[in-house]
């Protein structure tokens, strides 16, 4: 499996240096997709292959040693969905940009790929983890300073190089650290920085000077936090990066790119530490920092994005308010999966559930709102929510694929991201008596839910519902047709079917999961595997076993149809006539451009209270104008 | 059979709502024209008013008619389906299909399909409608939240049955949480139900019914109906949470004397809404906040016994 996988790698970048066609991309990254997704399910049903080795280069613990097992499989199989229809939408949607060579964009593209391929499956806590990151950021660099109609984009890219340097040299530290302390190594020195022999040497070190592993953790908490958009450091590099990218690129960095801190984090707290030396492990006050963090991030976050006035930095915003979601949940499982009651340790393995079921979630919905935010971009030329309005007409699949992804992101039940957040809230409110502190950290997290979904109906609401703006009528008059290409309508369609099959199937992806961690016995995810809170089958729905929590989707969607179709029944019944009119605008109807209900006129009050929070809205910078190719 | 017996009593819980509802819209109607020195509709008004609406002409005004209709036809869905998850006098119905956490999202929901209605009419006055509604409702669906978390925390059960069962009082010592929260909840209900001194989303005086502005005919008769409904289900949550004492009794009785509760309740709902005036969205989203802020405290006594 790894040997294939290795082979797409060499074949993606030579393929690519051509100048010809975003189809040969597109190839690559369906064939090599197809062969990770392939690889994943395998690793899925009959458990994790032996780690390969490759590259050794003996005297300084040079070798590349990849390794799926079940949690990297997971964190494949999303990069790769995600991926695909990714690669299908650029092409049409880097037409634009034909003077300035696809040449540059697609390989880098695929360079970015593999090496989050590459990091999300390397053993190798050191050289590969530089090597891949490096790959990762460079790439992504050059990706957000593409787009030649974006005038910030330097300024973006430049910090993304920055925090991402930051944070891979802060990692490196704490891996050196735990090598060196780790005394003269029983492995041979070639793996000398592998995670599975730092994990070995862990349980001594830990007696011996746990000041050590504390610093290290911290820096590994710190490095990946930079990465996933962690409060404070999210607020630097994420609003400027993601809005300056390609919208497909914008796509992979908040959908993906920011998954492999999550990985990194789940990794290095969950996995590093073997079970058998949790006595020495304080785990129980890492996961309350972890759980305190998130709740901070997920909340500023989410406040901050509520000022936006442009869609993909509102987005981007929103981004770093779900990595919060992503992280209090990590904390609540970090904090009740350590405890001696087996009741409550359950609990814990059940937020595990939930957080790695938010993370694929969030990666499929996030970059299906960036792909609907390109896909205006690309029929109107603006980002300016002030300046849109009434799209739903003229562009219907955009518009339905983004009311899909808003209502998974603002958590309606029915959809995916409700079933995700569903599992952390429960689990943390019942793991009350193991920590105090939960409830209330549950409940700014419902807060901030009440507020993601005030932030999606403005994006929804200005962008396709509310009255046709002037900007909008104009370009629908030039260009009689304003909906994207098949190009980029299949892969938001894809996306789309994707969030409501989670939405209505939470048990499908909760058992990819749990076969997942079976596959991967190691730190306490032999406790993640041991333990099956969430008994589940096909359409049963999702709930504990002693029925104390529970949740039957496709029951519940039953009803509300059924409900739907009664309503609609009875609306017919007067038999009244249907006509269609301008609305009512007390004689002002001239003036309609002058008297719309703007982005930045929404929820003002609400802006007013939550000030201090930071985060006011950039001025816009006007896009020089689109080369005109239709 | 137990599936059975569930989706006929979701059925039945659906069948009282869709009665009831316009005869306590009625009452409503009636006391508060007598508290005005008025003579007031008669109490079967509202019937009439919704089959009327029914037969009128259906104008669209949105850019997109199609959404302004499943908005419409989804609004009242879901208040149905939350009358199903919503114990009316007996157990709740529908208690395997969720919890409460799907009840609090459920509610949500409801309000949701109104900001789409108001978002897809296309006038600015819906829009502003429809920005206030949500302004409120980021206030109003975590208190909701805290009362039906200190029950769960109580209770250290998520079920429909346990929690919407006077859960909030449940706990070892005295049950400072949930005295609390029922000041709270009492000191925002108005709002929940939407009616003065909180209807500061729909202010007919104001901003003429904001998100219903434009919506005539049978898609108006289904918000009123979806508004009367949304009163007596939130009511029975009201009661079923904070209330819960007598609702045991044997069948005819027990069930008389929850139904009397909720006619208390609506009408203590009529005696406020006739006596004040409406709050600014400014004022109201600070006294939300200031009533968020004890909630929160109530919520903390919770976590530790209380």
């Amino acid at each position: 499996m790894l040997v294939c996988f290795s082979g797409a790698l060499v074949t993606w970048t030579r393929a690519c240096r051509r100048s010809s066609a975003g189809w040969v991309a597109f190839a690559t990254v369906v064939v090599s997709s197809l062969l990770v997704l392939t690889g994943v399910g395998r690793v899925l049903i009959f458990g994790p292959g032996e780690p390969v080795t490759c590259l050794e280069v003996y005297s300084i613990g040079f070798a590349l040693r990849l390794h799926v097992d079940g949690l990297s499989a997971v964190f494949l199989g999303l990069i790769a969905t995600v991926a695909i229809p990714s690669a299908l939408y650029s092409i049409e949607y880097m037409q634009h940009h034909l003077e300035h060579g696809k040449g540059r964009y697609y390989p880098d593209f695929l360079i970015f790929i593999t090496a989050m391929y590459g990091l999300v499956s390397t053993t190798d806590m050191m050289w590969f983890f530089f090597i891949f990151w490096q790959m990762m950021t460079l790439a992504g660099y050059t990706l957000i300073r593409f787009d030649p109609m974006n005038p910030g984009r330097l300024r973006a890219a430049n910090k993304f190089l920055i925090m991402m340097q930051i944070a891979c040299a802060v990692s490196m530290i704490g891996a050196q650290l735990l090598v060196n302390a780790g005394g003269p190594s029983s492995a041979s020195p070639m793996l000398r920085y592998d995670f599975g022999s730092v994990s070995h040497h862990l349980p001594e070190l830990l007696i011996k000077s746990p000041g050590i592993v504390t610093t290290a953790l911290a820096l590994f908490l710190v490095g990946f936090g930079i990465k996933m958009g962690m409060w404070p450091f999210g607020q630097i590099w994420l609003p400027d990066a993601h809005p300056a990218a390609p919208s497909p690129v914008s796509a992979m960095l908040s959908g993906v790119m920011i998954k492999t801190g999550v990985y990194g984090l789940m990794r290095c707290f969950l996995w590093l530490v073997p079970a058998k030396a949790c006595v020495d492990y304080p785990i129980h006050y890492w996961g309350v920092v972890v759980t305190l963090l998130g709740t901070v991030t997920l909340l500023t976050g989410t406040v901050q994005a509520l000022s936006q006035d442009s869609s993909k930095r509102l987005l981007a915003f929103s981004t770093i308010g779900q990595a919060g979601y992503i992280l209090l949940g990590l904390g609540v499982c970090m904090t009740l999966i350590g405890s001696a009651d087996r009741a409550v340790s359950a609990l814990g393995v059940a937020a595990f559930y939930g957080t790695l079921f938010h993370t694929l979630n969030h990666g499929v919905f996030k970059s299906l709102l960036f792909l609907n935010a390109g896909s205006v971009l690309h029929a109107t030329a603006t980002q300016d929510l002030n300046k849109l309005g009434g799209l739903m007409r003229y562009m219907p699949v955009t518009a339905v694929t983004a009311l899909i992804a808003s209502f998974s992101i603002a958590g309606v039940p029915l959809f995916n991201g409700f079933a995700s957040k569903w599992g952390i809230f429960t689990a943390a409110i019942q793991g009350n008596p193991a920590c105090r502190l939960l409830p209330v950290c549950v409940m700014v997290a419902i807060i901030t839910s009440a507020v993601t979904l005030a932030l999606f109906m403005k994006f929804f609401g200005v962008i396709f519902l509310s009255r046709t703006s002037l900007l909008v009528a104009n370009r629908a008059r030039r260009h009689r047709r304003l909906e994207v290409g098949w190009k980029m309508r299949v892969p938001q369609i894809a996306l789309a079917s994707i969030c409501v099959l989670f939405g209505l199937l939470p048990a499908l992806p909760i058992s990819i999961i749990r076969r997942a961690l079976e596959g991967s016995r190691q730190g306490f995810g032999e406790m993640l595997a041991a333990a099956s809170p969430l008994p589940s089958g096909g359409w049963a729905g999702i709930g504990s076993s002693n029925h104390e929590f529970i949740y039957v989707p496709v029951f519940l969607a039953f009803v509300l149809v059924a409900m739907f179709l009664v309503t609609r029944r009875v609306a017919k019944l007067g038999g009244s006539q249907r006509r269609s009119a301008k609305p009512w605008l007390c004689g002002y109807a001239k003036e309609a451009e002058m008297n719309r209900y703007r982005a930045s006129n929404f929820y003002a009050e609400v802006k007013r209270c939550v000030r201090w929070m930071g985060g006011a809205p950039r001025p816009q910078p006007e896009p020089v104008p689109v080369p005109d190719d239709k | 059979m137990k599936t059975l017996l569930s989706i006929l009593g979701g059925l039945a819980n659906v069948a009282i709502v869709l009665l009831v509802a316009p005869f306590f819209q009625g009452v409503l109607r009636k006391i508060t024209a007598l508290i005005q020195s008025r003579q007031g509709p008669p109490i079967w008004q509202p019937y009439f008013d919704l089959l009327k609406l029914l037969g009128k002409e259906d104008i669209e005004s949105g850019e997109s008619p199609l959404m302004q209709r499943f908005a419409v036809y989804l609004s009242l869905a879901t208040v149905l389906t939350v009358a199903c998850l919503v114990p009316m006098g007996f157990t709740a119905p529908m208690n395997a299909a969720g919890d409460v956490i799907l009840l609090i999202y459920l509610l949500t929901l409801c309000g949701i399909c109104t900001l789409l209605a108001g978002l897809a009419a296309g006038s600015t006055y819906s829009l502003l409608g429809a920005s206030r509604e949500m302004m409120t409702m980021i206030a109003l669906e975590p208190l909701f939240a805290v009362a039906i978390v200190v029950g769960a925390v109580h209770t250290q059960s998520f079920r429909l049955d346990t929690v919407l069962n006077g859960s909030v009082y449940a706990s070892a010592a005295f049950p400072w949480s949930g005295v609390i929260m029922f000041g709270v909840m009492l000191l925002s209900f108005q709002a929940f139900v939407q009616r003065v001194p909180f209807d500061i989303s729909e202010a007919e005086t104001e901003i003429m019914e904001g998100p219903l502005m434009e919506y005539s005919g049978p898609k108006l008769a289904l918000f009123k109906y979806a508004q009367m409904a949304k009163l007596v289900i939130y009511s029975a949550l009201f009661v079923t949470l904070f209330v819960p004492w007598g609702t045991g009794l044997m069948f005819p009785l027990g069930w008389l004397v929850f139904w009397a509760k909720v006619t208390g309740l609506v009408l203590l709902v009529t005696l406020v809404a006739a006596t004040h005036a409406r709050y600014r969205i400014d004022q109201a989203i600070r006294y939300f906040a200031a009533l968020l802020a004890v909630a929160l405290v109530a919520l903390v006594l919770a976590s530790y016994g209380y």
